[in-house]
């Protein structure tokens, strides 16, 4: 019965002109957006590469001085492009895609200042006078033209048969009231899969055709959830016209309580709130971080002055003098605070961003958009991620520098002090080499959450719309 | 009779739950998005008075003019109030700017102070604009969708047209009265958000603001008309309402969702010609770095004249500071200049006695340096147009197709957030280098011991030339507001005929 019902939906949208409008409307967007990906995304490997190659080759020229290449450190960590980059670009034009090895701050004769990690900040469109342009990807496609076909196929399933009268004929029969309910809901999930699901089809048919892009098995995976993803988001706007369609007399008023529903809290609400939520924290500005640093080099330096004068001399030395030990210790200890400096800032940044980001999750279209990010290994959470593969290189690196040292049976083993140092050659091939990975299972995990809240929505908003219409009296 | 027809559909606009849902969503909108405004520039105006004050306090920290002028003379730009309505390119673009006085200063030198959190920019800010563009171009269609085709379903339409009527008169009379009730929201949310505007003690707005926002406002009524006009002309095509609705909403998704990010998204892959770009950049950073390395040949040809020998920064002087002589180039916006900034606190004996001759050398330096700047000035100017401005004007000609990039350039230049008047600034930054140029080319503090050396008498920045920046007056504001006005009311009469074409040839 409720299949029978389902059927005459799709085949009453199927001849309608909405149906005929959103096949046009979701085909242009998805090949637009195939056709920019595919322009756009060799250069951001080639980008990727070359950078890497860079940071490769300076590595591999510091090899031939352990106290080089621990004060140098690692160089630049670049983030890897996502393929998947079609489906939600994910604010990476204001995520920076690297992390940088800095270690200008001070230098002497005989000293100089450690690499420490330090996470620039990018201003993107600083020159740039274009217009303001959102990106047509995905997560953008779902979120927004879905979320708002769902409701026009759905708007007057209810109120409009009411209106028409064929509500009480469909009544009359023996049918449960469940049954027509799901029936509709069918009907137009499947009149919206169709488009739907031609347009991915079409896009994904033109990225395949391209020889630059090769997706992985995995990546199909993540495209596979991302879809059923996208259609358990379109069945919560199904769910709420039902609902509205259900409780309004008229489909007329139907239609305006919605696209109003539609506009707040697709439209406004995440950045509203998201505003609202980022005036409750205020992270260290650039003027107090530049004040801590100096506050902190100062607190290290004067000690050692008045200990050891004001210069660091370089003066040859054959054994460990507490002098050596004081000046190891001062480089180090120096690179390890200004580090924590930057890295608490990072943490207050990040804090406030994570807060944002959940209160805007009371918007559905924050959560679709976040879980596409998710599954496609763009934006926030991969930023989040890539940040842990760099700090776990980090350490890895400075264990390898450690290790390397105590090999030689010359050293000092002060770190930090060049005559304190091996100063032999690394082999280059055994310097630990960054590479940059996701994974899925650990997207999956943070994703959870939010797929939970996801289908929550929708059992609510189900539900509702079954009360709604038990309720229904046929006047 | 023209005025029942009026009061009749007044009425019917009004006590409808459209109108009060609309009305409701639109000053919840606009109230909560204001405050988050309000407090957005406070911090922003902060920002701005603490990069003042930090920046001249560098400038008086230094003790001798070439290093301050080479080094510390930093200029910001103030945010603009009218942000709020608009906030266009004035959050984007560069808002400090350092100026050594050998380079013309542009847009694409600006640096930015401030930001204290650049990973909360991947959420989009909305503005008072924003709001208007997508609520009520909605709320237009939704009360034409019906206008014609409801009374036509209805039969009413045959019933009015019974009587002694004008077709014409028909239609404007709808038009008026549904013009009359999307007012309503508009002024009364306009004037929750000056309300609420008046209550900061940061913001004072001017006569000539309030006029700009009185230019807002006009935008937004022809911006409103537009709408109204697409849904009256499909309400009369199609006589049903809810075919009427369907395509009127799908022509609103189309104009607002998809056209603007559409179009911008194909320009920006298709307009791009890397490889011109590139040449063009090369070639232009090519004919710079020539008329540099003349300089470089010239100043290398004075040192090698003069009665000293040795070609190095600080002319053998070897005082007690700090000594820096380099070119700065960058390809990507074209800078290049001569970076060049001695601070000395004390010289020895030896020194002393070359003073004389490094006078000389600054006094043939900087002259050269000045000169050598405005030569190249042209030559970057243009490029800098060809590289980043064009492919900006043919993106808005390709937004100016739809009615929301009207508006919105409209808008923007009336609250002078458009790039026009953000340039503005920056020619103001200019002009006031002209200025500094022409004050050192008078008292030639170039040619003075305290130019490199304070150990005797130390740089007086008070005698620097002040700079101050006014917006461009409402004139301006409007002057550029024009055009794209032009095209909203050309667009509006354009939407009229045309359904005055539909309506007196539909039968009834």
């Amino acid at each position: 019965m409720v299949w029978h019902i389902a059927k005459r939906e799709l085949y009453e949208h199927l001849n309608s002109l909405r149906f005929g409008l959103t096949t046009l409307l979701l085909l242009a967007l998805m090949l637009t957006n195939a056709v920019v990906y595919l322009r756009e995304h060799p250069k951001r490997v080639q980008k990727y590469h070359d950078a890497v190659t860079n940071a490769r080759n300076a590595l591999t020229a510091q090899a031939d001085n352990l106290y080089v290449l621990a004060q140098k450190g690692p160089g630049a960590f670049y983030k890897k492009p996502s393929p998947l980059q079609f489906c939600a670009e994910g604010g990476e034009a204001f995520i920076p895609d690297v992390v940088n090895t800095n270690s200008w701050q001070w230098r002497t004769d005989a000293l100089k200042s450690f690499w420490r990690l330090s996470y620039p900040s990018i201003t993107p469109n600083l020159g740039n006078i274009r217009p303001d342009v959102t990106k047509v990807d995905w997560g953008f496609i779902v979120g927004y033209v879905l979320s708002l076909i769902a409701l026009l196929f759905t708007f007057d399933a209810i109120a409009g048969e009411r209106e028409s009268g064929t509500l009480r004929l469909m009544l009359a029969n023996a049918v449960p009231r469940h049954a027509v309910l799901l029936g509709k809901f069918l009907g137009a999930f499947l009149s919206i899969l169709i488009p739907f699901s031609i347009a991915v089809l079409m896009n994904l048919l033109v990225l395949s055709t391209s020889r630059s892009v090769h997706l992985t098995a995995g990546e199909w995976e993540r495209l596979g959830i991302i879809f059923l993803i996208a259609l358990l988001y379109t069945s919560i706007f199904l769910a709420l016209g039902l609902l509205v369609s259900a409780r309004v007399q008229r489909s007329a008023v139907s239609l305006v309580i919605l696209l109003l529903a539609w506009v707040t809290f697709v439209v406004f609400m995440p950045s509203t709130l998201a505003s609202i939520a980022g005036g409750f924290s205020a992270p260290m500005s650039t003027a107090e971080l530049r004040e801590r640093r100096s506050q902190l080099r100062e607190a290290l330096e004067e000690p050692f002055e008045e200990r050891y004068g004001r210069r660091f001399l370089s003066e040859k030395q054959t054994e460990v003098s507490p002098k050596m030990q004081a000046q190891g210790d001062y480089v180090m200890k120096d690179a390890q605070q200004q580090e924590r400096l930057n890295q608490e800032r990072l943490t207050e940044q990040i804090a406030q961003v994570q807060g944002a980001r959940n209160v805007t999750r009371i918007s559905p279209v924050a959560i679709v958009q976040h879980l596409i990010e998710a599954f496609a290994g763009t934006g926030f959470e991969r930023h989040l991620q890539f940040l842990e593969n760099v700090h776990a290189h980090a350490r890895q690196f400075r264990e390898f520098v450690i290790e390397e040292d105590r090999r030689d049976s010359e050293s000092l083993h002060v770190i930090g002090v060049p005559t304190g140092m091996s100063q032999k050659r690394v082999e280059p091939g055994a310097i630990p080499r960054f590479e940059d990975t996701l994974s899925l299972r650990r997207d999956f995990n943070t994703a959870a959450m939010e797929l939970l809240v996801l289908v929550l929505f929708f059992i609510v908003l189900m539900s509702g719309a079954y009360l709604a219409f038990v309720r229904v009296e046929i006047g | 009779m023209f005025t029942t027809l009026i009061r009749r559909e007044l009425l019917d606009n009004l006590m409808t739950f459209r109108f009060a849902a609309a009305l409701f969503i639109m000053l919840l909108l606009v109230v909560a998005n204001t405050a988050v405004l309000i407090k957005d520039y406070e911090r922003r105006l902060a920002d701005y008075n603490t990069a003042v004050k930090t920046h001249q306090e560098k400038l008086r920290e230094k003790k001798n003019y070439m290093a301050g002028l080479a080094e510390a003379v930093v200029l910001d730009r103030p945010p603009n109030p009218l942000s709020i309505f608009n906030v266009g390119l004035d959050k984007r673009l560069g808002n400090q700017i350092w100026i050594p006085y050998d380079l013309v200063p542009t847009l694409w030198d600006a640096g930015m102070h401030g930001a204290d959190n650049p990973l909360f920019n991947i959420f989009t800010s909305i503005d008072i604009v924003f709001i208007f563009e997508v609520v009520l171009s909605l709320m237009a269609l939704i009360f034409a969708y019906d206008a014609i085709a409801g009374e036509h379903e209805r039969g009413t339409l045959r019933l009015v047209l019974t009587n002694s009527i004008r077709r014409g008169h028909i239609l404007l009379a709808k038009y008026l009265s549904a013009m009359i009730c999307l007012l309503v929201p508009l002024v009364m949310s306009l004037l929750l958000a000056l309300m609420l505007l008046t209550t900061s003690t940061a913001i004072a707005l001017s006569a000539d603001d309030f006029l700009r926002i009185g230019g807002i406002v006009l935008s937004s009524l022809a911006y409103l008309s537009v709408f109204y006009l697409i849904g009256m002309l499909i309400s009369a095509a199609t006589r049903r309402t809810s075919t009427a609705l369907m395509l009127a909403m799908f022509v609103w998704a189309f104009l607002l969702l998809i056209y603007p990010n559409m179009i911008l998204t194909v320009a920006e892959t298709a307009a791009e010609l890397p490889q011109d770009a590139q040449a063009r950049r090369a070639s232009a950073f090519n004919q710079i770095e020539q008329l540099w390395e003349e300089f470089d040949r010239q100043r290398l040809k004075f040192l090698r004249n003069d009665p000293v020998p040795g070609e190095e920064p600080d002319l053998g002087i070897h005082g007690l500071g700090a000594v820096m002589a380099d070119f700065e180039r960058y390809q990507t916006t074209l800078r290049y200049h001569y970076y060049t900034s001695i601070a000395f606190r004390e010289v020895g004996p030896r020194g002393e006695t070359l003073v004389p001759h490094a006078k000389n050398y600054f006094g043939f330096l900087t002259p050269l340096m000045i000169k050598t700047a405005e030569k190249t000035w042209p030559i970057r100017e243009s490029a800098l147009k060809d590289i980043y401005v064009q492919q900006a004007e043919a993106d808005r000609m390709w937004l100016n197709l739809s009615p929301i990039g009207m508006y919105d350039a409209a808008t923007q230049a009336w609250t002078g957030t458009d790039w026009e008047s953000i340039q503005d600034f920056f020619e103001a930054v200019r002009q006031w280098r002209l200025t500094l140029v022409d004050y050192l080319l008078d008292t030639e503090v170039f040619a003075s011991r305290e130019w490199f050396l304070s150990d005797k008498e130390e740089a007086d920045w008070s005698t620097l030339p002040p700079f101050s920046y006014q917006r461009s007056g409402v004139a301006i504001n409007a002057k550029r507001a024009l055009p794209h006005l032009f095209l909203l009311v050309l667009t509006n009469l354009v939407l009229f005929m045309a359904i005055f074409l539909v309506f007196v040839r539909s039968e009834v």
